[in-house]
């Protein structure tokens, strides 16, 4: 008898290679365009040359995954470092709060013309645009989590004698991690969805550039191969901090 | 007659307009449980904030040891309802957190903690988070908490509230032994008359809003006392019974409002 767990997995291959075959055989005997497709084989071929052949996505690699850690610690930094004020000194969030909203209403893609102007058509615009995704969202977790303390834990505390600081070092800070955690994790994916669509607006390296590039040379093959190894990457991220998650936050 | 350890004198609350406690006074000397028990809302978790100094004392005066209430007094250990145990925390670390905020070195309060976990039953525990353990559990931590301070005045508001009955019995009677090992003085909160008269010397019934002491009954029960068994001891049934007309006087017409 097998495992449940690898049953399921198997169902899954089982049903992966036969959608690739149908594709496949689709293509071969153009039913559908492959020109606006692309078919498995042609990926495969294109990923395998791109990483193994000419080795030329290993530097687009490498570019959008710079890009994307420099927005999130940037962003991140700024976000935990502001929250911290806004807590301790309600009147500096409260005259800063309608700016803040403004700008976190405007669609960022739509700021990357000016980030491109400000800051180049290199690296450094990609991360203005994914750190000003990832900030917003860990300035309001962070927010939100050094405000949601358990009043219980705050009562308690200040009864048994501790001091304010004490009491934000031994209660309030512990008890938001794991909601600035959340923000966190997602601010890390919202930096690279940052960086990869200001790439594909308009850069000289990264896989957004690579895929604009591809795209507008009609290479669907390099389109959709570079779609599979985005979400390969996407999916990495947030299994890598869902495991740190876990192993931080043990106690939930 | 021993030492007076708190001593309430014509306290007044309000809240705005509501008079929530109306010319309250008791003296509750050294070493003497005592119960408040009233309907809820009657302003008895009012006067116990008051002696720990959460509320601000406005009308009346409080001396806590001869002492004006102030929050985090070292002389007075305090305890809720809900465990209020940091959750990121482990039991060992948990019980340790009140002599950690008052600055008792490590070793001491490691060796501390580990005798009263082991104490309250949770040998075995120490290193268990808080979800890991069962309510009832928890709250015997909480209480290890308690008891590590060394704090002379223990507050308690209704500490066993949230548990299920036999749980509560069981740590009554861990309450009792500790207590007996340890004298100090407790008011506990409670709505509970069984609870309240099993455990105390003192029982005062406070009225409906706004709270007034309209008894003050003494509980002659021989200690040590063994809560479970005296569930069915005629006496204790006596003095039961006693002080629940007392709180349905207080009630007046509203007996049905009691819960």
């Amino acid at each position: 008898m097998m495992r449940p767990q690898s049953r399921t997995v198997l169902t899954h291959l089982v049903c992966i290679v036969v959608f690739l075959l149908l594709w496949e055989i689709t293509m071969r005997k153009e039913w559908l365009p492959a020109t606006f497709f692309g078919q498995p084989s042609g990926i495969a071929n294109y990923l395998w040359q791109g990483f193994f052949v000419n080795q030329k996505l290993w530097l687009e690699l490498g570019y959008t995954i710079t890009g994307t850690i420099i927005s999130f610690l940037l962003g991140s930094a700024a976000a935990l470092a502001l929250g911290l004020m806004f807590v301790m000194f309600p009147k500096v969030e409260k005259a800063m709060d309608p700016y803040l909203m403004v700008l976190n209403a405007m669609p960022r893609f739509a700021l990357a013309p000016l980030f491109l102007l400000w800051f180049g058509l290199g690296i450094g615009s990609k991360i203005a645009v994914g750190t000003s995704l990832s900030f917003f969202i860990v300035l309001a977790n962070t927010v939100a989590g050094i405000r949601g303390v358990n009043m219980d834990l705050v009562t308690l505390s200040r009864s048994l004698g501790a001091t304010p600081k004490q009491v934000f070092f031994k209660v309030t800070l512990p008890g938001a991690v794991p909601v600035i955690f959340s923000g966190l994790r997602l601010a890390l994916i919202f930096s690279m969805l940052g960086v990869v669509g200001a790439e594909i607006i308009a850069a000289e390296h990264g896989l957004g550039q690579t895929l604009a590039y591809l795209q507008s040379t009609f290479d669907m093959n390099g389109v959709m191969g570079l779609l599979v190894l985005l979400s390969i990457l996407g999916m990495l991220v947030t299994r890598g901090m869902t495991r740190l998650e876990k192993k931080l936050l043990k106690w939930q | 007659m021993s030492k007076t350890a708190i001593s309430i004198q014509n306290l007044t609350v309000r809240f705005g307009e509501v008079l929530a406690v109306d010319d309250v006074s008791v003296d509750i000397a050294e070493g003497e449980f005592v119960s408040i028990v009233g309907p809820s809302g009657c302003g008895k978790t009012t006067v116990l904030n008051l002696l720990t100094g959460l509320v601000p004392l406005e009308i009346g005066k409080i001396a806590m040891l001869g002492k004006q209430p102030v929050v985090g007094n070292p002389d007075v250990a305090y305890m809720l309802a809900r465990d209020s145990l940091l959750p990121w925390r482990v039991a060992l670390e948990n019980a340790s957190y009140g002599m950690e905020v008052r600055g008792v070195d490590e070793a001491t309060r490691r060796d501390k903690a580990r005798m009263l976990l082991e104490r309250v039953g949770l040998k075995g525990f120490e290193n268990h988070f808080p979800k890991m353990l069962s309510h009832g559990m928890r709250q015997r931590c909480a209480l290890a908490r308690t008891f590590c301070l060394d704090s002379p005045v223990m507050l308690m508001d209704e500490p066993f509230g949230a548990l299920d009955a036999q749980t509560k019995l069981q740590l009554e009677d861990l309450l009792l032994e500790l207590w007996s090992e340890h004298r100090r003085t407790v008011v506990f909160i409670t709505h509970d008359l069984a609870e309240a008269v099993a455990l105390s010397d003192r029982v005062l019934v406070m009225s409906a809003r706004p709270g007034r002491f309209i008894a003050d009954m003494k509980i002659d029960l021989e200690r040590p006392r063994k809560v479970r068994a005296l569930q069915k001891d005629r006496h204790f049934l006596d003095i039961y019974a006693q002080v629940w007309a007392k709180l349905e006087e207080g009630l007046g017409n509203n007996a049905e409002a009691m819960t």
